[in-house]
């Protein structure tokens, strides 16, 4: 299965795969978070993502002809459609928070159109979802509105860690394979690109009211944003960025075309999926059909 | 209808009736499962049994999740099937996990609210959602859940997650203890 003959299950596996290494990233910090709620929380939504995954598995076993199980754990690494955004490492706090915040506003936006979907199984299932991510996306914007308020570190490590993750936040929008065929027959009530054009003009404006859409232009490894410190120096440096394909024209962020961190869903990933994908389905491999 | 053991309390075994006779046996069965995260709970009374329909050889229960990755579910399932197995032996309980319509805690009984409070959980609030932010450290959110020691409304929530999926941590300002609600509903 390299590339999924029947797109609806490309577009499941689209959802599926971003929830589960998305998950089992956030049970990452189970026992390891700053304080203890937040343990909870990204334990909770961890929880959350990976049984959404297990619905959607579920979903696709008549055309996949596999169980959950077998799907989540048994597949090879070419064959899983996560995005690059939820297979990075979860690095500082301020990467984590960022990335929760930019992950759950983009599957905000996909879930709300897939209600639509003339498959109504899969919009009922999407309606069931969206009351849990409503946690999820309260808990990402409260944080974004605490640090991006200050004081000067939590600041600079939220913008930081927006920087690293904006261009790979696009590329959850890139085409899906068979997407045609997906908007004709109405799976799919719109395109990925009207998808991509929601979430970016929503989260520019997000982003202008906390003045850090610096962060759309300048994005990469570090922000570079330059602020004060307690001495009165300015601090942060120009980093080398490439262009995430998004431009602001007549006061809106649009997409321009062109990706950064893409081909997750054609089965390309990024260098940190490998190692991650051998510490998730390690006891399965070892164990084949064990249960536990 | 036969009564085998001629018994005549709720759990009496039933071979035959009327299928709404048998659908009633099959409920007062369900009543006495309870969630095993909240055991004073009966799975009736937190409203999560959808739909039984009973048939010549099987019993089909569908129940709506409360959430979707509560690791409760494959418990309830068991206690399930074997609470319908043993008033009506002879049928086959099918329990289907549904997802439509969602479960919300507005279908949770006055008698399963009645059995959160003496458990110590907080019942979540009816009715339309009221906007519920989750990190009361950052955002401070007044009032919104009775505290089950004091029943003081001085209360403020500090989290929408704790122990388990279904319950939120709040704190009471009144008698100073830290307690938890059955998760309040998300704000659209």
């Amino acid at each position: 299965m390299t590339a999924p003959e029947d797109p609806r299950v490309g577009l499941l596996l689209s959802i599926a795969d971003d929830e589960l290494v998305m998950g089992h990233r956030h049970s990452e910090w189970t026992g390891w978070a700053p304080h203890i709620e937040e343990d909870l929380a990204f334990s909770s939504i961890a929880q959350d993502e990976i049984a959404h995954a297990r619905l959607l598995y579920e979903l696709a076993e008549p055309l996949t002809g596999r169980t959950p199980d077998e799907m989540a754990l048994g597949r090879e690494p070419r064959e899983y459609r996560s995005s690059w955004l939820c297979e990075r490492p979860n690095g500082d706090w301020g990467y984590s928070i960022a990335r929760q915040f930019l992950y759950d506003t983009a599957d905000a936006v996909r879930l709300e159109a897939l209600t639509a979907s003339s498959w109504t199984e899969l919009g009922d299932l999407v309606k069931l979802m969206q009351m849990e991510e409503r946690y999820h996306l309260d808990h990402g914007r409260a944080w974004f509105e605490r640090l991006s308020a200050g004081p000067v570190t939590g600041r600079q490590r939220l913008a930081d860690g927006l920087s690293a993750g904006i261009g790979e936040a696009v590329a959850l929008f890139e085409p899906l394979p068979g997407e045609e065929g997906l908007v004709a027959n109405g799976v799919l009530p719109r395109p990925t690109a009207d998808l991509l054009s929601e979430w970016l003009g929503a989260i520019g404006e997000e982003l202008e009211a906390a003045s850090l859409d610096f962060v759309l232009e300048r994005h990469g490894s570090s922000s570079g944003e330059m602020v004060p410190t307690s001495s009165g120096e300015m601090e942060g440096e120009e980093q080398a960025f490439s262009a995430p394909g998004v431009a602001r024209r007549e006061g809106r962020w649009i997409h321009e075309g062109g990706f950064s961190g893409a081909g997750g869903r054609f089965g390309r990933h990024s260098e940190d999926f490998l190692p991650l994908w051998e510490e998730m389905t390690g006891l399965f491999r070892a164990h084949p059909g064990a249960r536990w | 209808m036969v009564r085998i053991d001629g018994r005549d309390d709720a759990m009496v075994t039933r071979l035959e009736g009327s299928e709404e006779e048998l659908e009633l046996a099959a409920w007062e069965a369900l009543a006495g499962v309870h969630d095993p995260e909240i055991p004073p709970l009966s799975i009736t009374d937190l409203g999560i049994v959808e739909r039984v329909r009973v048939s010549h050889g099987s019993v089909d229960v569908d129940l709506l999740p409360t959430f979707a990755g509560c690791p409760a579910l494959d418990v309830i399932r068991e206690d399930v099937t074997a609470a319908i197995e043993a008033v009506l032996p002879g049928r086959t309980a099918r329990v289907r996990f549904v997802y439509a319509p969602p479960w919300t805690s507005d279908r949770i009984t006055p008698e399963g609210r009645e059995a959160l409070t003496r458990y110590g959980l907080t019942p979540p609030a009816r009715g339309p959602s009221t906007p519920m932010i989750p990190l009361a450290s950052l955002r401070r959110v007044e009032g919104g859940a009775a505290c089950p020691f004091c029943g003081a409304l001085d209360t403020v929530l500090e989290s929408a997650f704790g122990p388990t999926l279904c319950r939120s941590t709040h704190y009471c300002r009144a008698c100073r203890n830290p307690f938890e609600a059955f998760k309040p509903k998300a704000a659209r």
